[in-house]
Parts: C-alpha cells; sequence; structure tokens
C-alpha cells in the first residue's frame, strides 16, 4: 500500500475541514484503498468517518433512516429492513462478498466508483480520471454500459438501485436531496459522477414509507461474489410500479417498466445485456406483483 | 542391496524423455490379490493437517530471516516496447535501498531476467531490494523509466497472419488422410476457441535467498525442488551440492511453478550482491501478467467417418497462443491418441503473441484439445444418428494408435459403462424441458499419461520410539502426496500413517525426488516407498525373529505390535526398537523403470449435467459423474479431493475464466481476482466420483497418476451437454451469460 | 501511530505507520504468518480475521483503524476453533492450505452467528474465501460437521 495520512475524528466539522483540504472520505475502505493502491486516486491524506456517530438504523413510522456509516451486513440482517423492504435487504445481501458486506458502509456503497476495467488499470489513464479517451468504448466493453455517452461505465451500487425505486433521500452534512440526485453524467470539466462538493459527505439515507411490495434481482459471473452484471430493483406502492437498474448505465438509473431497456442501446459487444436486462426486469415485476 | 545404472523412458506431459537411473533392486513383494492393503486403499486424512489448520505450516512467502530484504520489480506497462530512460543511480539513492538491479543483469551464467525491450506488459524491467517494502516501492518509482512504444499482436490471427511463431509449425501425418477424407461417407467441420485460463495459484510464486560463504539457500514455492537446485547451480556457477532449496509448503501451483522461476534468480543475484537475504514475492497482479497462462488455441477439425460412425480419418490444425514462451503444448493429442483412427493429419502452429510466456497448466494442451475434439465427435455422432457414449464405444482402441503398443492397463469401456450408469444416462432427453430453464447431459472421454518413472528414492528410518520417518526428494504443491507417502510406509510397518512423518521439500535431505506435476508423483515415489518401509519391516521383523525365536516368515507387523501369524505373540513393536538405543533402522527405496514396449496411461469418462436460464443465459452445472481408472487408488480421501478440484478448475474454465487483452493497448485489462472469475463455494456441483481400474499389473504397486485426468474431460462435457439442453452448439469457452444469450441470437 | 490491540485474547501495543495493513502488521511486525495474503485487494478472502466479530479482509483494514479492538486469527484457539480444525482435517476440507486460515475465520464467524446454518447459508457465507484447489466441498462439510458437533 502506497503511505498516506490517516485521520479518524470524532467530529464532523474537523472531517469536512480535513476533506476540503483534499483529504479523501472513508467508510470500509474496501472500494477506495484499492483505488489509491493503483493510484487511481492520488491522495496523501484518509479520513476515516467511521468515529462520527453515524451508524445505526432507526425504524420510524413507515420509513427508515440507516446511518451513513452501517456497515451492509448490519442492513441485511436487521429484521425490520427484512420484513418492510425485502428489496433493499435482497441487495445488501448482493453486495460484494461477505467480507466486503461487513465492512463496507451504506454511504460507502452509495458513492464507489463505476466498474470499467479501464478506470481500474493501473497503467491507463481514461477519460472518467482526467484523460483523453473512453478505451472501452474502442476496447473490450463487454461488460459495459448500454447507455451511450463520453463514459460507458457501470455503476455498481446494488443499494442505489434498490433504494432508488424506495424514493430515498440522502442527507449529507450540507443538505438534503433524494438519493437520485446525488448521482449526474460526469461532464468534460468535472469527471465525477457525484455532486458532493468539497468537504461534503453523507450522513445518512432515509426512506420515507415502505412499499407494498419491493426485490432485487442480480445476474453476475458466477453463483456468488460478484459485482452485477445487471441488477434490477422493482418496488410497488399500489399500482404505482417502480424500477431502477445498475450495469446498466454510469449512474444508478431508473427504468420504464413498460420498457425497461428504452434508451438503452448499448453496442454490439454489449447487446446481449439488453436482452438480460429484459429478463429480471420482467422477472422483478412479476415478483412485486400487478 | 545392490544398484544398478538403466535405461528407462518416461512421458513427461507429451514429451518423452529417456533417463539413466541408478535403482536398487527391489524384492518388496506385490500385494496379494484378495489379501488386505491396509492402510493403503482407504481413507487417511491429511497428516499435515495441524500444520495447516493453526497457521503454522510455512510457506515461501512465510519465510523471514534477520536482516531480510524485500524485493520490487518494475514492469513494463507497455505490449511491446523499448526502455529508453532508466535512473538506476536515483533507485539506489533512495534511503532503504540496498541493491539494484537493471536490464541485462543477473546471475552470471544465464540470461538474465530483466530486459530493455519488454515484449509484454509485464514484463520485468529492474528489481529494487530494500529494508522494508515501502523503500522498494519508493526505489522503484525512482527508476522513472521513458519508453518508446512499439507495434504489439494481441491475438492468435494477427499472429498467425504476420507468420511470427515461437517454434516452426509442425505436422503430423498417419496413413492417407486426403484420400480418406475425400472417399469418406460422412464428413463433419467443425471449430472451436479457448481462451488463456490463469493459474491464480493462491500462494504467489516466490522466492526468499539467502547467499553465505559456504552456499546457497533458496526457499522456493516450486513443484520441482530439484530442478529448481539444477536451475540456480547451473546459473550461478556453483555446484548443486553448494544450493539447497527449500519448500515446506506450498500454496498451489497448478503447472505454473517448475523451477525457481526469476524470482528464485532475481532474489539469489540480490543476496550475493547485497549480502543479506532476500525475499521476492509476486503480487497478484504480477501473477496474472508474468506467471503464465494456459494457453489459448483455435482449432479446427475435419472429421470423415463412416456412415455408422467409425472414425476414417481426421484433419485438424490447432494454432496455439503461446504468448513469448513456453512449449506447444500438445493440443492434438487427443485426436491422435483417444479412438482408433488410421488416418491423420495434424498442423500445430505456436503462435507469439506480447503477452507473457505461457506455462503448463494441469493437463495442459490435452484439456483444450479435449474440449475441441470431444465435441466435434459429438457433432459427428448427432450427423450419424448414435448416441454419443456409442460412438466412443464404436472408436475405442485396445493399443495406442500411434505405435500399435499395448496399454499397460485401460479401463475406459468399463468407465463408460459405469458413469452411464451413475448418471442415467439413459434418461437424458428427458432432462430437457421447453421452459425458460433447459437442462442437458453431455459425456467425454479422458485419456494422459501418468506412469511416473525413475528417478525417485525414499529413505525410511525407525528408531527406539518407533516413530518413523519417510524422507523424499519432492514437494507437495497440496495434492496430498506426503500424506500418501505415510500411507504406504504405514502398510508395510504398521504403523498408524498419523504417528509417521513425512520429510519432503528440501534438496538436502535425499536424493532426486519427482516434480510435483504430470500426473507423476505419486506413481513415481509409491514404489520407492514402498520398498524403502519393507526393508525396515525385514530388519525389524529379523530382530524380533532373534528375540522372540519364531521364523521372521511367521511374523508380521500390524497396529504397532509385532505378531505372529498363528497368533500367540504380540508385543508392541518398541519391544524391538526398544533397543536400538541411539541407533536407528533405516531402508531405502527407488523407482524402478516402467515396462518396455508397452504403454502407461490413464483414462476415464465423465458426464456432466447442467441447466441453463435461456432468459439470463446462466449455466449451473448440476452434477458431475467422475469416473476414471488411475490403477491402484492410495488414499481415496485425497484422490476424491483431486477430482473435485479438477472439475473444479474446469468448470471455472467451461464457464468463467477468460484472460481479456485489451486490442487497443494489447495490456491485460482483468489482471485482478475480481474481474478474473474463479469458481466460489457457491459453484460447486453434486460430484460422483468413482475409480474403475484395477492394480495396474505391469507397474509396481499398480499406481497411475491422477493430478491431471479429472481436469480434462469437464469442460468437453459440460459444451456437449449444454448443445443438448439447447440443441445450439457454442464454440468458444468460456459459456458466459454472453455467450449464451448471443448464441440464442440476443 | 500508538495502537493497541486485543489478539486472540492477548494485548499488543504497537507503533505502526497509518498506512499499513492490519495483515501486513500481523504478518511482519509480530510474525503472525498465519494469515496469508494472496491477492492484497479484498478480492479473495485468504487474509480473512475477526474484527470485534465480524469476518474482515485484513489486506483492506488499516491497523491504525482497529485501535481499542478484538482481533482473532487463525493462530487462536477456541473450542469452536478446535471443533472447525477437527472437521477440516475429517472432510479434507483443504489441499494447498494457503486459503485455509481465512476459510476457518469466516467459518468462526458464521457459526458464532449462526451456530445450525443451512447448507444454503454456509455457501453464502464462505463465498469470499477463494480456494484455487476446488476443496469447497470438504469445507461446506467440516462446517456442516462442525455446527453439529457444537
Amino acid at each position: 500500500m502506497r503511505a498516506f495520512g490517516y485521520a479518524r475524528p470524532a467530529d464532523a466539522g474537523e472531517a469536512a475541514a480535513l476533506l476540503r483540504a483534499g483529504a479523501r472520505a472513508m467508510g470500509g475502505g474496501t472500494d477506495l484503498l484499492t483505488q489509491l493502491d493503483r493510484g487511481i486516486l492520488p491522495a496523501d491524506e484518509v479520513v476515516d468517518l467511521r468515529a462520527l456517530g453515524l451508524s445505526g438504523i432507526e425504524h420510524d413510522g413507515g420509513g427508515v433512516r440507516i446511518g451513513a456509516t452501517t456497515s451492509v451486513a448490519d442492513v441485511e440482517r436487521d429484521a425490520g429492513i427484512g420484513e418492510r423492504f425485502p428489496g433493499l435487504r435482497q441487495a445488501a445481501g448482493a453486495v460484494g462478498s461477505p467480507q466486503l458486506r461487513e465492512m463496507g458502509t451504506v454511504g460507502g456503497n452509495l458513492c464507489q466508483q463505476v466498474r470499467c476495467w479501464y478506470f481500474r488499470h493501473p497503467d491507463l489513464q481514461c477519460w472518467l480520471r482526467g484523460g483523453e479517451t473512453c478505451y472501452a468504448q474502442i476496447g473490450d466493453h463487454r461488460k459495459h454500459g448500454l447507455e451511450p455517452g463520453d463514459c460507458i461505465s457501470v455503476a455498481p451500487s446494488d443499494l442505489a438501485a434498490a433504494l432508488l425505486v424506495l424514493d430515498a433521500e440522502v442527507e449529507t452534512t450540507g443538505r438534503r436531496m433524494p438519493l437520485a440526485d446525488l448521482y449526474r453524467k460526469a461532464t468534460a470539466e468535472r469527471r465525477s459522477t457525484l455532486v458532493l462538493e468539497p468537504g461534503e459527505f453523507l450522513t445518512a439515507v432515509e426512506v420515507p414509507r415502505a412499499p407494498d411490495a419491493s426485490t432485487y434481482v442480480i445476474a453476475g459471473e458466477r453463483a456468488a461474489w460478484s459485482f452485477a452484471l445487471v441488477g434490477v430493483a422493482a418496488a410497488r406502492f399500489g399500482d404505482d410500479v417502480r424500477m431502477a437498474a445498475i450495469g446498466v448505465s454510469n449512474l444508478p438509473r431508473p427504468l420504464d417498466p413498460d420498457d425497461p431497456a428504452a434508451g438503452l442501446p448499448g453496442l454490439e459487444m454489449t447487446r446481449w445485456k439488453r436482452r438480460l436486462l429484459e429478463t429480471l426486469a420482467s422477472d422483478a415485476r412479476a415478483a412485486v406483483g400487478r | 542391496m545392490t544398484a544398478k545404472l538403466v535405461k528407462t523412458e518416461a512421458v513427461v506431459e507429451g514429451r518423452t524423455e529417456v533417463r539413466w537411473t541408478l535403482v536398487e533392486e527391489d524384492d518388496t513383494p506385490e500385494f496379494e490379490d484378495g489379501a488386505p492393503t491396509r492402510p493403503v486403499g482407504e481413507p487417511t486424512p491429511r497428516i499435515s493437517a495441524r500444520a495447516r489448520t493453526t497457521g503454522s505450516a510455512r510457506y515461501t512467502v512465510d519465510v523471514a530471516l534477520p536482516g531480510l530484504l524485500e524485493a520490487v520489480v518494475l514492469r513494463s506497462p507497455h505490449a511491446n516496447a523499448r526502455v529508453t530512460s532508466l535512473d538506476l543511480d536515483a533507485a539506489r539513492a533512495v534511503p532503504g535501498v540496498r541493491c539494484v538491479l537493471g536490464p541485462g543483469e543477473g546471475p552470471e551464467h544465464a540470461g538474465s531476467p530483466l530486459t530493455d525491450a519488454p515484449a509484454f506488459a509485464g514484463a520485468a524491467i529492474a528489481v529494487v531490494a530494500a529494508d522494508t517494502p515501502d523503500a522498494a516501492e519508493a526505489g522503484v518509482a525512482a527508476l522513472a523509466p521513458e519508453y518508446e512504444v512499439l507495434g504489439f499482436v494481441s491475438t492468435i490471427d494477427d499472429g498467425f497472419e504476420k507468420q511470427d511463431f515461437l517454434e516452426e509449425p509442425t505436422e503430423h501425418v498417419r496413413g492417407d488422410p486426403d484420400a480418406a477424407l475425400s472417399a469418406a461417407e460422412v464428413t463433419v467441420e467443425a471449430s472451436y476457441a479457448v481462451p488463456a485460463q490463469l493459474h491464480n495459484s493462491l500462494e504467489p510464486h516466490a522466492a526468499v535467498a539467502d547467499w553465505r560463504e559456504d552456499g546457497l539457500t533458496v526457499w522456493s514455492s516450486t513443484q520441482a525442488i530439484f530442478d529448481a537446485r539444477s536451475t540456480i547451480a547451473d546459473a550461478f556457477g556453483l555446484e548443486p551440492d553448494q544450493v539447497r532449496i527449500i519448500c515446506e509448503f506450498m500454496g498451489g501451483g497448478f503447472g505454473s511453478k517448475f523451477g525457481v522461476g526469476p524470482q528464485g534468480l532475481l532474489a539469489a543475484e540480490l543476496s550475493r550482491r547485497a549480502r543479506r537475504p532476500v525475499r521476492l514475492v509476486n503480487s497478484r497482479r504480477e501473477e496474472n501478467l508474468a506467471a503464465g497462462f494456459r494457453t489459448p488455441a483455435k482449432m479446427d477439425y475435419t472429421i470423415g467417418a463412416s456412415r455408422d460412425g467409425r472414425l476414417e480419418a481426421v484433419e485438424a490444425t490447432a494454432m496455439i497462443g503461446m504468448g513469448t514462451g513456453g512449449w506447444p503444448f500438445p493440443v492434438l493429442e487427443p485426436v491422435k491418441s483417444v479412438y482408433a483412427c488410421p488416418n491423420l493429419r495434424l498442423m500445430t502452429a505456436p503462435v507469439r503473441m506480447n503477452l507473457g510466456p505461457s506455462a503448463a497448466f494441469r493437463a495442459p494442451g490435452v484439456m483444450e484439445g479435449t474440449f475441441g475434439f470431444e465435441q466435434a465427435l459429438d457433432e459427428l455422432a448427432e450427423k450419424v444418428g448414435i448416441d454419443p457414449i456409442e460412438i466412443r464405444r464404436l472408436n475405442h482402441t485396445e493399443n495406442d494408435p500411434e505405435s500399435g503398443k499395448p496399454y499397460t492397463s485401460k479401463g475406459l469401456l468399463k468407465a463408460y459403462e459405469r458413469a452411464a450408469e451413475l448418471a442415467g444416462w439413459e434418461g437424458r432427453d428427458g432432462l430437457r424441458g421447453d421452459g425458460r430453464v433447459r437442462r442437458g447431459m453431455g459425456v467425454a472421454s479422458q485419456y494422459w499419461w501418468g506412469a511416473g518413472g525413475p528417478p525417485a528414492y525414499a529413505e525410511v528410518r525407525i528408531g527406539k520410539s518407533a516413530r518413523p520417518t519417510v524422507t523424499v526428494g519432492l514437494q507437495d504443491l497440496g495434492t496430498g502426496t506426503m500424506t500418501a507417502c505415510a500411507v504406504i510406509a504405514s502398510e508395510r510397518l504398521g504403523i498408524p500413517a498419523g504417528e509417521i512423518t513425512v520429510h519432503a521439500g528440501d534438496t538436502s535431505r535425499i536424493g532426486h525426488g519427482p516434480a510435483s506435476g504430470g500426473s507423476m508423483t505419486l506413481a513415481s515415489i509409491a514404489p520407492a516407498v514402498r520398498m524403502a518401509a519393507h526393508s525396515v519391516r525385514t530388519d525389524i521383523l529379523g530382530l524380533a525373529a532373534d528375540m522372540f525365536e519364531i521364523a521372521a516368515s511367521d511374523l508380521t507387523l500390524e497396529d504397532g505390535e509385532i505378531r505372529s501369524v498363528d497368533g500367540t505373540l504380540r508385543e508392541p513393536v518398541t519391544e524391538v526398537t526398544g533397543k536400538l538405543g541411539n541407533a536407528w533402522i533405516s531402508g531405502s527405496g527407488s523407482r524402478g523403470p516402467n515396462p518396455d514396449g508397452m504403454n502407461v496411461n490413464t483414462f476415464g469418462c465423465q458426464i456432466a449435467q447442467i441447466a441453463v436460464d435461456t432468459g439470463t443465459g446462466a449455466v449451473t452445472v448440476e452434477r458431475v459423474v467422475a469416473v476414471h481408472d488411475i490403477g491402484r487408488v492410495v488414499n481415496p480421501m485425497g484422490a476424491r479431493s483431486q477430482v473435485m478440484g479438477g472439475v473444479l478448475q474446469a468448470i471455472g474454465f467451461a464457464l468463467m475464466e477468460e484472460r481479456v487483452v485489451d486490442p487497443t493497448t494489447g495490456t491485460v485489462v482483468n489482471a485482478g481476482l475480481e474481474d478474473y472469475k474463479v469458481p466460489t463455494i457457491a459453484d460447486v456441483p453434486e460430484v460422483v466420483c468413482e475409480f474403475v481400474g484395477d492394480p495396474d499389473p505391469h507397474l509396481r504397486m499398480g499406481v497411475k497418476g491422477l493430478g491431471e485426468p479429472p481436469i480434462i474431460p469437464t469442460a468437453a462435457a459440460i459444451g456437449n451437454a449444454l448443445a443438448h439442453a439447447l440443441g445450439v452448439r457454442l464454440r468458444e469457452a468460456p459459456y458466459t451469460p454472453r455467450r449464451v444469450l448471443e448464441a440464442l441470437g440476443a | 501511530m500508538q495502537v493497541r490491540l486485543t489478539i486472540n485474547g492477548q494485548p499488543h501495543e504497537l507503533d505502526v505507520a497509518p498506512h499499513r495493513s492490519l495483515a501486513d502488521v500481523l504478518r511482519t511486525d509480530l510474525a503472525m504468518t498465519g494469515t496469508k495474503v494472496a491477492c492484497a485487494e479484498g478480492t479473495c478472502g485468504s487474509c480473512t480475521v475477526l474484527l470485534d466479530g465480524r469476518a474482515v479482509l485484513s489486506c483492506l483494514t488499516f491497523a491504525s483503524a482497529c485501535d481499542s479492538s478484538k482481533v482473532a486469527t487463525v493462530e487462536g484457539s477456541t473450542p469452536l476453533l478446535e471443533r472447525l480444525r477437527d472437521a477440516f482435517t475429517a472432510h479434507d476440507g483443504f489441499q494447498c492450505g494457503f486459503c485455509t486460515p481465512g476459510q476457518l475465520m469466516s467459518a468462526v464467524a458464521l457459526l458464532q452467528r449462526t451456530p445450525r446454518p443451512s447448507r444454503a447459508e454456509i455457501r453464502t457465507a464462505m463465498a469470499g474465501n477463494l480456494c484455487r484447489c476446488g476443496a469447497y466441498e470438504g469445507i461446506e462439510q467440516a462446517v456442516a460437521a462442525a455446527a453439529e458437533a457444537g
């Protein structure tokens, strides 16, 4: 591991100050440390957010509030979530490996970097990393996204898909917003898929009410411990079915339940993923009824 | 005991070697029919289990010596380049850095493992040894290399087009294939492709070298301690006796760790210069870029047959993606050797590519070639309308089709019969279904060598406390060879295997033992261990005969006791050994030659049952029936584990494992275990495993090898099962959701 | 940084650079080489240890982030770990053994939380520990047997 400093402040203001000074925010560290080690994200200092008292799951009324540094495994094991938000529990269970679920935090999971073997290649500097080229589009993109754009990497957060269909909101150090607004397309000027400003970090995610039914279905490259090739979440509130997917775009993406592959044409090497998306969308829809 | 030099042939992964070896006369009696062989043939847990489950087992990566330096290698980020600038002095000036080697430097009498003309991404350019890993990394960073980037070849097709071969392509002809093909009643043309499979032994390639005035010691994660020793000795101009190779525990190799590797050569040279012990361990990424791979191959077959399915002629071409090194693995061996076929033309083209050097990987060549040919054979079966097992029986051969020599034993027909029974082959068409999930069942045959051979030596000692030691000059890469040695000695000595200590993995203890590879290890060492143990038994019983005044021929050793056959005497063996004081009884054994004029091979057959979700493209292997003829089974527990391991690595090959090379930069994009998927516990099917071979009547102890056989037919059987399920044949492995959905028209 | 750890019940006080992993500190500073590092990037599970009862990857865990924590490694000795050792031996739950320390620690974490897991639960809980030799069948049987014996 390359050398860098480490701070574990107990005060959010101190953490924010360190982050404004250029430090990297860390939850479980499972995504961050591999990026630091490969030189994808250079950093002199890492700020561990786990001593800020941001862990915990609170059920109140119909909703649930999950602290940003709550581990993914604790979400998966929470009885209330399992009962009222089965799609969220399934998504938590689909994250990485058992050890990564124990270490990984909800905030870190929502803010993790895109998956792309060029983005994570130690010797290449792709467009999203500030370079000139999206290597994936001229190279081997068999597992990449279906949405045209400057970058065809894929958003990997299973939790994001499950929370999007629940109308979740995220709370940061400075504001509150719908989860969907946490993400935006990277631009030439700003090569990031998150809207967070320097010094800003997630403190909690809140789901306002429980759906009548919810589910999360994933297709991976093996039976377990695989980032989703495609993951589809669905929730039904009365007659209203919401759907979202990961693995198809570099943002967690809402889908039209009646036409899930709309706007997702893919390239020649990824066209197969449209079929997969349609299958999973149909399975998800069947699971939530109507 | 008299020793003599004999000339013997051994087949090492398809290459015949002739060796002169010293063997002793072996008067060990063979097992008698029906007589007990205990504990040979009974399940025995690993003797090293405690060390492996407490963390005390010391692997090469765990070796820490006082003053140890850590070495880190600078590797090329480019697929083909020339190094135009490299600041070795800057690296030497980094605090904590003790030694730096640049391109061309290395052992005096060997080619340098370091180059300024890296021909693949991951090629080693320089190495830095320092007090800590951080200092070594800082030293590497200070090298600040600059490159002139050159064009590269990253695909088999491009390499073939450029006619850039690692070795000249070869052609092998039997009979008159042209005439036979044009006269054939039925012809089938079929093409198959397989990708590079990466070994990913969990212990990386590693070496710790300690150069001293009085000799060099190298801890090496190696499958062949004696090959490692001769490589090091030659490279540094030392006598073999001045070099000691140690490999106490080893974290897998699967063919990629023969010899001492560049790690050993570099660590030793760094230690020689720095006068400090040096450790060099590959990172996972380095493993996947520079430590070898199963060669990708493109295979084309034209099969000519009679209307009833008899093979008349096969013309086959294999283009093999060698990378920058390795030897052309016998991809077309299954065409040549598995079935009777009078006419053949086999062409093999080993293509050079700007990728690392290839390395043997469990059944190299033969597994890939089985994947292709066993599926092509199913295509013929379908065309002529006969059952896949029936067409294999129909083309069965009782003699080696190339040389005409008989086999020492062949249980293949029995394997087909048992496998079909165990799998429920008769009902296979009823499995398929017509919903979203389809099922299928497929078969494939297995052929491999596995005779082993000399030289292999063993020594058995017993002292006062009657806790014997067995010393062998081999290494156990995880297969359980050491446990099997204890089992074999136990049978002769009547002392439980768990009370026997096996010393291995150290060239200073005894003479040559076999490499761990080619399914040769146990078949080589087993008779030597038994011979040594028998000699000790004879001595113990001789002493007992004097002591108890009963003829030695009326005495036996069982359960730690000396017993008379009439049951009147039962005394602990320590009654005899206790008199030894500080002396001991020792016996030595050596492996004799293989029989002349006969071929020794292992055979088998596997049947795979799969389910495929036509909506997601996911293929699940539900059940594998594995029936093999490996001669006598020494330890059924270890043997079953070998089968499970082979089958599972083949499932990885069939369903998920594939090195992906970026076409625009020539670099590997999945050089880690996140994007290069290997099976997890959740991918394990039910495996039904049976051994049908009788002890081989022409080999001492009747033992043949098992390392390779189980991996060979699985992927082909899965391919045939998938075609059975879908009615569509996929021609390229692995069968990922992408390939399945594309084959279904997505 | 000064870090206080309780490892297998024994207190340790260490001075470690903040970027150093728990795996590195265990293996190098404490010579506890039972914990293995096979990928160093969180993909294989070989370095699994228990951190305050959770199975974590020690290659991606800063030692400096573990101050005041309890660490359990394969070198420890508890009745559950001994039961698992016996079961791994009896069911041949390893070949080369390099992944075994991590397998054992994941199994300990599972059985502490779920004393009688189903086969499916075993597969889920052990899926983060790769075994390239393919000893999974024995591992699954061993975990089930250790649970039975508990």
